[in-house]
């Protein structure tokens, strides 16, 4: 029975349209797995001698000992982040003469093959077979990996259930992360040494094996307590198959105030708010803001404005680059409806202009204080927003068009293929290139401030014309309306 | 064949299903009619233990369908395409119901002769993932799947909505016979009065949960549900 289920989930993801439709993303996404898994892989071998010279005195087995705690602690702190909740699926299953325990031994088995689990297995078993093979013997390595990849799975299972009781229990969710930032703090003010905890932990599993049952049995037990929760939860309501939310977020009263263009940026805003992926999206926009930090405290990249004004580019129009790539997918479900109703093109498509530059004119404040870093960011700054407003957004919308695939909205963003193609790669070149291409000519004859210029001025012309350029998407987006419609009825 | 006793479903403090008692003898069809948010799904999930009952249990064949999963093998339901999985193949769909209740090929065939005109050879041997068929024939898929173990129970929530005309009658009559050669007990719920005082004996009306009526069909039952409905 297992193994059909499996069978299916093989099928189910095998056969998700995604997946089948673009190959070349599927064979980008392979050459990054095997870029990073032999990246990891070497690493793995390479890691006694790296530990060898960085801590010169000390046995390289004890120092990986000493930090596997930390890499525990920072692995539940990842998890919580991307890990998904192995749910579902299981609804077709609850009517038929499944037995209920084997769906739910069925779903927190599945949750095991993921790259969360696997990946540090590449550095783990290349490491316990150049340091602790010849040390300890095969045997003792071999118990000792499996109380590593105890300890991952127990991570695994810890957080799927701890995760799960966020919506209903959200206090032991919370009680849970406070023991571990405690553990941490404990840590940092030398209270409670990680390392010296870790390192003798994981050595004591070298030299008494027999140990290794701790982790397994932990494992077990964490099995255990899913599998009971599990069990007594299998309703579909309880699970959030269907999840009724509560209508959340008020009306946004002032934008009645701007009539038809006010209410479509009243929906777009409510879009955004009510949907998984397009809030996580502008949770990674914030973080983009930071993006600054990488370059503005090198000299090296200060001393130019080449760098420079593509980080400005990156800084004032990230939010807008990442939301606005999906475009119109976001309104992918009721696309019909929006065609159907009295709203032109123009309009639709102005709404979206006057929902972006208030964005990116804010992002541009918060950015403001890297002023400190040198006033020519500002400067730079400044020219990059009118860029993006003048010029960028529009790329945005001429692509806008190529994007006939529906989004899942409720799925989060992090690792989400959905949506992403060939265009988008092709889309980011003119935004990003241009005008570091724009100001090269008057930067390599010495004359950088003119070239900033050149690029806020072109941006200027962008805002002035606004109104024609508008009118020349809405043309451009009428000539791929039915494309676009007949794509987004394809529900994946 | 099934007992209710003292069910409960609450949802924000307002009770979507409430019913003191509801039985239902071995071999009786039985459809229940009421307007929307009158708790005919609800009801039904719970009847499948897909919804924990706020109070009170179901009872298939003495047995509390929430505690043991015996229902399970003489039970069969479609209510809604949440039934199917839908990146299946018709047939490998099919295959897998049939090996759940441990039916070889040849039963397959034989037990889907009679969906023969109502899949209007539309269905079968299409080459394509269920997801991909159109919401009519999505429901053929469903009832016939729930149909396949021949069960005892057959539990239909609006089986004829989303079908054309043809097919309507043509599932009607398929079920009369089911009723006839099996004596299928049956549960469906319907909006369409018509077909659905042809197909069962009893009729149940819930209004906002609750049970209001509660009579055998004879001639004059189209008459008295319409007097009811209208408004």
């Amino acid at each position: 029975m297992l193994q059909t289920l499996l069978a299916h989930q093989w099928k189910a993801d095998f056969r998700s349209s995604v997946f089948q439709k673009s190959i070349v993303l599927n064979i980008i996404l392979g050459l990054l797995i095997l870029y990073f898994g032999s990246i990891f892989l070497v690493l793995g071998f390479k890691l006694d001698d790296i530990l060898v010279k960085f801590f010169p005195n000390q046995n390289p087995i004890a120092v990986f000992n000493g930090a596997l705690l930390y890499y525990f602690c920072i692995d539940l702190f990842f998890r919580f982040m991307i890990q998904e909740m192995p749910v579902l699926a299981i609804q077709p299953y609850l009517h038929l003469p499944v037995p209920r325990s084997k769906l739910v031994h069925y779903v927190l088995l599945k949750s095991i093959p993921s790259f969360l689990n696997l990946l540090p297995l590449l550095v783990f078993v290349p490491f316990m077979v150049s340091a602790v093979v010849p040390a300890f013997g095969l045997g003792v390595a071999l118990l000792w990996l499996t109380a590593l990849f105890a300890c991952t799975l127990l991570n695994n299972y810890l957080l799927l259930y701890f995760k799960r009781q966020l919506s209903s229990k959200p206090l032991y969710t919370l009680a849970f992360g406070a023991v571990i930032l405690a553990v941490m703090v404990l840590n940092y003010y030398d209270l409670l040494p990680l390392q010296t905890v870790s390192r003798a932990a994981f050595g004591a599993i070298l030299e008494q094996p027999w140990l290794v049952a701790v982790p397994v049995v932990l494992l077990a037990a964490a099995y255990g307590i899913n599998f009971k929760f599990l069990s007594n939860n299998t309703y579909p309501e309880e699970l959030k198959v269907r999840k009724v939310t509560q209508a959340s977020g008020s009306d946004f009263a002032f934008l009645n105030r701007f009539g038809e263009i006010g209410r479509l940026v009243e929906l777009e805003l409510k879009l955004i708010w009510r949907h998984k992926r397009p809030k996580s999206l502008l949770t990674i926009s914030v973080l983009f803001l930071f993006y600054g930090m990488l370059f503005y405290r090198n000299d090296t990249y200060m001393d130019g404005y080449g760098i420079l004004i593509f980080v400005g580019i990156m800084i004032t129009g990230s939010s807008v680059f990442n939301y606005g790539q999906f475009l119109p997918g976001w309104q992918s479900a009721h696309f019909d409806a929006l065609l159907t109703q009295r709203i032109s093109p123009y309009q639709f498509y102005r709404a979206k202009y006057w929902l972006f530059v208030p964005v990116m004119v804010l992002t541009y404040l918060l950015a403001l204080p890297y002023g400190l870093f040198g006033y020519k960011i500002i400067l730079i700054n400044t020219a990059a927003l009118l860029y993006n407003i003048g010029v960028n957004v529009f790329v945005v919308f001429f692509f806008s068009v190529y994007n006939t695939e529906r989004l899942d909205l409720s799925k989060g963003s992090a690792f989400n293929w959905q949506g992403v193609g060939i265009s988008k790669f092709v889309m980011m070149m003119p935004m990003m290139v241009l005008p570091i291409l724009i100001y090269l000519p008057f930067g390599l004859t010495g004359m950088p401030l003119v070239g900033l210029a050149t690029i806020a001025g072109l941006g200027l012309l962008g805002v002035i014309f606004q109104r024609q350029l508008l009118h020349w998407t809405a043309n451009h987006f009428m000539k791929h309306k039915y494309k676009l419609a007949t794509g987004f009825r394809q529900s994946s | 064949m099934l007992t209710i006793k003292d069910l409960q479903k609450v949802y924000n403090g307002t009770a979507v299903v409430q019913l003191p008692e509801l039985l239902v003898n071995t071999g009786e069809a039985v459809g229940v009619v009421g307007n929307n948010g009158a708790g005919k799904t609800t009801l039904f999930r719970m009847l499948l233990d897909l919804v924990r009952p706020s109070k009170g249990q179901v009872h298939s064949k003495g047995t509390n369908v929430a505690l043991s999963e015996d229902w399970k093998t003489y039970t069969g339901s479609y209510l809604d395409e949440g039934f199917l999985i839908d990146y299946l193949t018709v047939e490998e769909y099919f295959k897998f119901i049939a090996d759940l209740n441990g039916l070889s090929q040849g039963d397959v065939l034989e037990r889907l002769e009679p969906f023969h005109d109502l899949f209007n050879g539309e269905v079968l041997q299409q080459r394509k993932y269920i997801r991909d068929f159109s919401k009519g024939n999505q429901k053929k898929i469903g009832i016939a799947a729930a149909l396949l173990s021949n069960p005892e129970l057959l539990i239909l929530d609006e089986p004829f909505a989303n079908l054309d005309p043809s097919s309507q009658i043509r599932l009607k009559n398929l079920l009369k016979k089911l009723r006839q050669e099996r004596q299928m007990t049956m549960l469906i719920s319907s909006h369409d009065l018509n077909h659905v005082i042809e197909v069962c004996e009893r009729i149940v009306i819930l209004e906002k949960g609750q049970l209001v009526q509660d009579m055998q069909t004879t001639e004059n039952t189209l008459q008295a549900l319409e007097a009811y409905f209208t408004v």
